[in-house]
């Protein structure tokens, strides 16, 4: 099947396009990085597939998720290039489609946000921007979908057809010479175009410069030529370096195209993103407004709309759902194991987790909002001097939002990170996020200790999560960033009211995959957990005080004694809890044998007190991140020891925080 | 003159970028914040914190240490 693979400028409705063309739900954000992973969708109603790339500025990347970019260009086989261009910010983004070009695959524009562009008083004639490019150009507006039948039909059309003599060409001028030297140097057994490598390479491109030294030999003599032309380069005083000296060739030349093809008829000035922009980036209101805005997203997740539904959903799983299958059962006959296995196990495990959905799918729906609007770049920006303090950086914020919804999408989110020490520790930093696999954790303990302050309790454990994550932060950076500068540097995109289609999508993108949890890995978990309570040394159907995970829970206890839960319950629910967090719940659900969570809450008013419930919940925040999180970890840092450091420092400060809670509070309550 | 020494809401000619750290002139060159473009200060914030700025129709934010780096007139 044919692949193509979709390039462009970050913020330029790239994802809004491949979710257009390729009909898949896809994640969509309007922040700088949301795509931190190379995604393929199968194209509508054709054959083939498109490869969704984060978006780059330039191919010479400087943070991990632009290398995936060059990478890919470097290492796989694809048919042709889409390149999505914003036409409001032609300038910029044809500086890449410049470098794209020049890699010699066939290529195809996608002419984004005319509508926006006209708007501003800009005309741009495509069929000359077509000529002077030698490429093929569709104009679009990917949010509503207008022109992308054309491009899909543009993009299959001749998938074999290679570029023939390429029209367009770029003259560097003075390094014409050295780029000359080097496409001779270079060895003609690659499918990849020589002019393009050279270019990069005198460019500084790092990720072309590790090709070269894996697949060629005489580098030092490329090296060496790289450096005497910048000598001379200075010397004659064109540039101050071989990269800007490239970088205002290729601006001239788009300057010239643009001059040609567009025509700028008035300047539409105060536009409502400088509107909103004067509000929620002023300088007194900047950050009380997003601290209201996380407020009313707590309030509406648990107080106002989130709790009532969950508890609808609940009458629901522990009335007619669980009598209903208990009839059935009965009706064809089921084994009394079957029976227990089914309703004390599967629907208390599962069915206490899924009650949580429409709370999780409220807290996603605002993250995706976030995401969407282009306030999340903002937040980044308002957060900066705090996060400075800490030694990070204000885009450090943004996986650590994510990692509310999900601490997984959290850590990958960090590629967008420029310095790899800071990316580092913002990956460590994510999992004391509170995600909302721990949404359910809590949902039962406000539920049972702090019904008339949920909202505010809850509220309090995000804010102690990111509260622990800074002094973590401020105690690693002192250890480990020595040397290495923070820097911080965002685009801040125009704001967008967020499609309704978009935003559902999105948050059913982010929600599905808490359903699907529930009915695999909780599912199993259940099960699991509900043999070793029906197991124990003495045979089976045993009381649940002599069971295997009685057993297993016991072990634990003691040391959970100093913390206020130092029972075997709360040692095994914790211990299942490193699978997903919210099988803490669902283990509960188990060892205790209720059928819904309101008859849970009441077991569990007589094995906890309010402060033991708090010192749990904040255990349980921030013991150890689960084990998908874990696995991503070890993926992202491509290291063991920061794998094990990442379990083992959350361990030591969930411990040390539950103690204190318990005993400090115990002093006054 | 520097960025910083902008009044809120003014705009200037940049003149000088290579005064600031690598990875942060890259950035700005990626967005089109080079020698020769008009920019505007749009707004600092407060505790030293970054600026806003727009630059070719877009806005950007650095940190002010950096934007104290680039010259203008």
């Amino acid at each position: 099947m044919s692949q193509f693979a979709l390039f462009g400028n970050p913020n330029t409705g790239k994802t809004s396009l491949f979710n257009n063309l390729t009909g898949s739900y896809e994640y969509v954000g309007n922040w700088s990085g949301v795509t931190v992973e190379k995604k393929v969708g199968k194209l509508r109603n054709q054959n083939g597939l498109l490869i969704d790339l984060p978006g780059v500025y330039s191919l010479n990347p400087l943070s991990r998720d632009e290398e995936v970019v060059t990478e890919f260009l470097l290492t796989e086989e694809f048919e042709k290039i889409l390149n999505i261009v914003d036409a409001s910010q032609l300038k910029r983004n044809l500086q890449l489609t410049i470098q794209l070009i020049e890699f010699g695959k066939s290529l195809l524009v996608g002419l984004n946000m005319i509508d926006v562009a006209k708007t501003r008083g800009m005309r741009i004639d495509e069929k000359k921007l077509e000529n002077l490019l030698g490429v093929s150009i569709v104009p679009i507006i990917a949010r509503s979908g207008k022109g992308c039948d054309l491009l899909s039909k543009e993009l299959i059309a001749n998938p074999k057809k290679e570029m023939q003599t390429p029209v367009f060409h770029v003259d560097y001028g003075f390094l014409e010479k050295a780029i000359e030297q080097i496409i001779t140097i270079l060895p003609n057994d690659s499918n990849l175009n020589r002019r393009w490598m050279a270019v990069q390479f005198l460019e500084g491109n790092k990720r072309v410069k590790t090709y070269l030294d894996q697949h060629f030999a005489h580098t030092d003599k490329l090296d060496q030529m790289k450096r005497e032309t910048e000598e001379e380069l200075v010397k004659l005083g064109l540039a101050p370096s071989i990269r800007q000296y490239i970088y205002n060739v290729r601006d001239q030349k788009v300057t010239s195209i643009l001059d040609q093809v567009t025509t700028v008829t008035s300047l539409n000035k105060t536009t409502a993103t400088e509107f909103i922009d004067r509000i929620v980036t002023n300088k007194f209101l900047g950050l009380p407004i997003f601290l209201a805005f996380m407020y009313v997203m707590f309030m509406l997740t648990f107080d106002w709309l989130g709790t009532p539904l969950a508890d609808l959903l609940d009458a629901f799983f522990s009335g007619p759902l669980s009598e209903g299958l208990a009839k059935g059962l009965a009706a064809i006959g089921a084994s009394s194991f079957i029976k227990d296995l089914v309703l004390d196990g599967i629907v208390a495990g599962v069915g206490g987790v899924l009650v949580f959905v429409p709370q999780i799918f409220i807290m996603f729906f605002f993250i995706s909002f976030l995401e969407d609007s282009g306030y999340m770049a903002r937040v980044a920006m308002v957060m900066d001097r705090i996060m400075e303090s800490i030694g990070l950086n204000g885009k450090a914020f943004i996986p650590m939002i994510i990692g509310f919804g999900c601490n997984v999408p959290g850590v990958m989110a960090a590629r967008t990170i420029e310095q790899p020490k800071e990316r580092l520790l913002t990956i460590l930093l994510t999992p004391l996020m509170s995600c909302s696999a721990r949404l359910p954790v809590y949902a039962l303990f406000v539920g049972a200790f702090f019904v008339k302050y949920q909202a505010l309790v809850v509220l309090s454990l995000y804010v102690l999560g990111i509260v622990v994550a800074m002094i973590v932060a401020r105690v690693f950076s002192f250890l480990l960033l020595k040397g290495e500068k923070s820097v911080f540097v965002i685009e801040l995109p125009p704001y967008r009211v967020p499609q309704a289609l978009t935003l559902w999508r999105s948050t059913w993108e982010k929600g599905k995959g808490f359903i699907r949890k529930a009915g695999t890995f909780i599912f199993g978990g259940s099960v699991f957990i509900w043999l070793l309570t029906y197991a124990g040394p003495h045979g089976l159907n045993v009381k649940m005080d002599d069971s295997f995970l009685a057993m297993i829970g016991g072990v634990l206890a003691p040391i959970f004694q100093p913390l206020g839960f130092g029972t075997w319950q709360a040692g095994a629910s914790l211990l299942t809890g490193f699978l997903a967090k919210e099988v803490v719940v669902a283990t509960m659900n188990i060892i205790y044998q209720v059928p819904n969570a309101v008859s849970l809450q009441g077991v569990l008013s007589t094995h906890y007190s309010a402060l033991s419930a708090l010192s749990f919940m904040a255990f349980v925040l921030l013991y150890v991140p689960c084990l998908a999180t874990v696995a991503t970890i070890r993926k992202e840092t491509a290291s063991k020891k920061w794998t094990y450091i990442s379990i083992i420092y959350a361990l030591i400060i969930a411990y040390i925080i539950s103690i204190l809670i318990y005993q400090i509070g115990g002093l006054f309550f | 003159m520097n960025l910083t020494d902008l009044k809120q809401g003014t705009k200037a000619i940049v003149s000088d970028i290579s005064k600031i750290n690598d990875l942060v002139q890259q950035r700005l060159i990626d967005m089109g914040l080079v020698e020769g473009v008009e920019v505007c200060l749009k707004r600092t914030m407060p505790f030293g914190g970054p600026v806003m700025v727009e630059v070719c129709g877009q806005c950007l934010s650095l940190r002010r240490r950096e934007a104290s780096c680039i010259g203008v007139r």
